[in-house]
């Protein structure tokens, strides 16, 4: 969770409290193709890079396809932030789970955050869910081995694509098992462009995110947006019935 | 041991590491409580620890894996941060059917933990990257 919190720190301001999430470094993204995943974790990249800790790995299947919006702000211009934050792109499922097995062996500087951008991709070579525990165990067990070094934290942010419910039988058995590993999910969804019109800044994309870990754990809510500027502003959403109708908070949330 | 565990579990091994310190010697209502929440497992666990099966493996790098040599004598995986075991049963019982907790070998790993009875092993980080990495492979030998 110390990634979101780092990620909440920069709303902290407008909000003091920040995140005050259960046990454990993972946090799983989920959300639909367009609802700022990517989006998100450049950016908590970018601001796990200006803390002074260890680099950042951020592991995608591929290069990123556009410059996310944060791309503009000050920031992300900043040579010494791109710097730590180191970009690999293993090509297949075996890759992925060679470099997570070997990443001990050369880590100079223990990572301060460990970010996989879209799960999904390498979980649809297999239907197993052998594969799939053992690709998230490396990388609950990697974020941890990385923690015990630095003795100051390894977060991890896994993104997945996902519809709420999943059609068939061998995903919903890979994202339960997914689920085990990443009790706590964060799920995104664009801003429909009425309430994103009543937010004051002027934004240019706004996403809502969700919170879950499990039953009887308190939901919590934020707004996310990026303005023109490219600056990612983030608040708190205080439950309003009058203002988020109750029946769209409820049928996208994860099941 | 990082990795959280039913709170019944925690208690039961507290206890015991509390009790067999010297003696090796789990008291008998331990003994029976593990196999009420565990059924047959318990029993092929316990035996697995009486074979000083589970070996924690090291590297120079500070990574840590956990392996236990099965009674066919193959040899499993177990994560020490999260429940992870390479072994068929892991696969089917606990995460496909989700009607255990865990597997026997896992199960053996936290009680060599709490009895103190694992052997210990190092070998090169490269080695260890293998072992985190070839589960399917040894599987197949």
């Amino acid at each position: 969770m110390e990634a979101l919190q780092r990620l909440l720190s920069l709303g902290a301001e407008v909000d003091g409290e920040g995140c005050a999430a259960g046990e454990g470094s993972g946090l799983l993204l989920r959300g639909e193709p367009g609802s700022g995943k990517t989006a998100l974790l450049f950016a908590v990249a970018l601001v796990a890079a200006g803390e002074g800790r260890g680099p950042v790995l951020f592991v995608a299947r591929r290069a990123l396809q556009s410059l996310p919006p944060v791309w503009k702000a000050g920031a992300a211009r900043d040579p010494l932030r791109l710097q730590k934050i180191h970009f690999l792109y293993p090509p297949s499922l075996r890759e992925l789970l060679q470099l997570l097995s070997s990443m001990h062996e050369r880590a100079a500087q223990p990572p301060s955050l460990l970010l996989l951008d879209g799960i999904d991709e390498y979980l649809a070579e297999t239907s197993g869910a052998q594969a799939c525990a053992h690709l998230a165990a490396l990388l609950v067990d990697t974020a941890a081995h990385f923690s015990g070094c630095s003795g100051s934290g390894c977060g991890l942010l896994v993104t997945m694509q996902g519809p709420a419910e999943a059609e068939l039988e061998a995903a919903a058995l890979q994202l339960a098992v997914l689920q085990r590993y990443l009790p706590t999910c964060l799920w995104l969804e664009p801003e429909p462009p009425d309430l994103a019109g009543a937010w004051p800044q002027h934004s240019e994309q706004c996403f809502r995110a969700r919170l879950s870990s499990g039953p009887g754990f308190p939901k919590q809510e934020w707004c996310l947006s990026f303005g023109h500027d490219g600056e990612m502003a983030i608040s708190q959403v205080s439950r309003q019935p009058s203002q988020h109708p109750p029946q769209k908070a409820e049928s996208s949330s994860p099941s | 041991m990082t990795a959280t565990l039913p709170t019944v579990l925690e208690e039961i091994l507290g206890e015991i590491a509390a009790t067999c310190g010297e003696a090796s010697q789990v008291p008998d209502e331990l003994l029976l409580a593990l196999k009420f929440i565990f059924g047959p497992s318990a029993v092929q666990a316990l035996d697995l620890v009486d074979r000083r099966s589970v070996t924690r493996i090291s590297s120079p790098s500070g990574r840590t894996v956990y392996q236990v040599r099965g009674s066919s004598g193959k040899a499993y995986v177990c994560f020490a941060s999260c429940h992870y075991c390479s072994c068929p049963a892991f696969a089917f019982s606990v995460l496909r059917k989700s009607d255990s907790l865990l597997c026997k070998h896992l199960l053996a790993t936290y009680l060599s933990l709490a009895m103190g009875l694992c052997q210990d092993l190092s070998m090169s980080n490269e080695q260890l990257s293998g072992l985190l990495l070839a589960e399917e492979d040894q599987e197949q030998v």
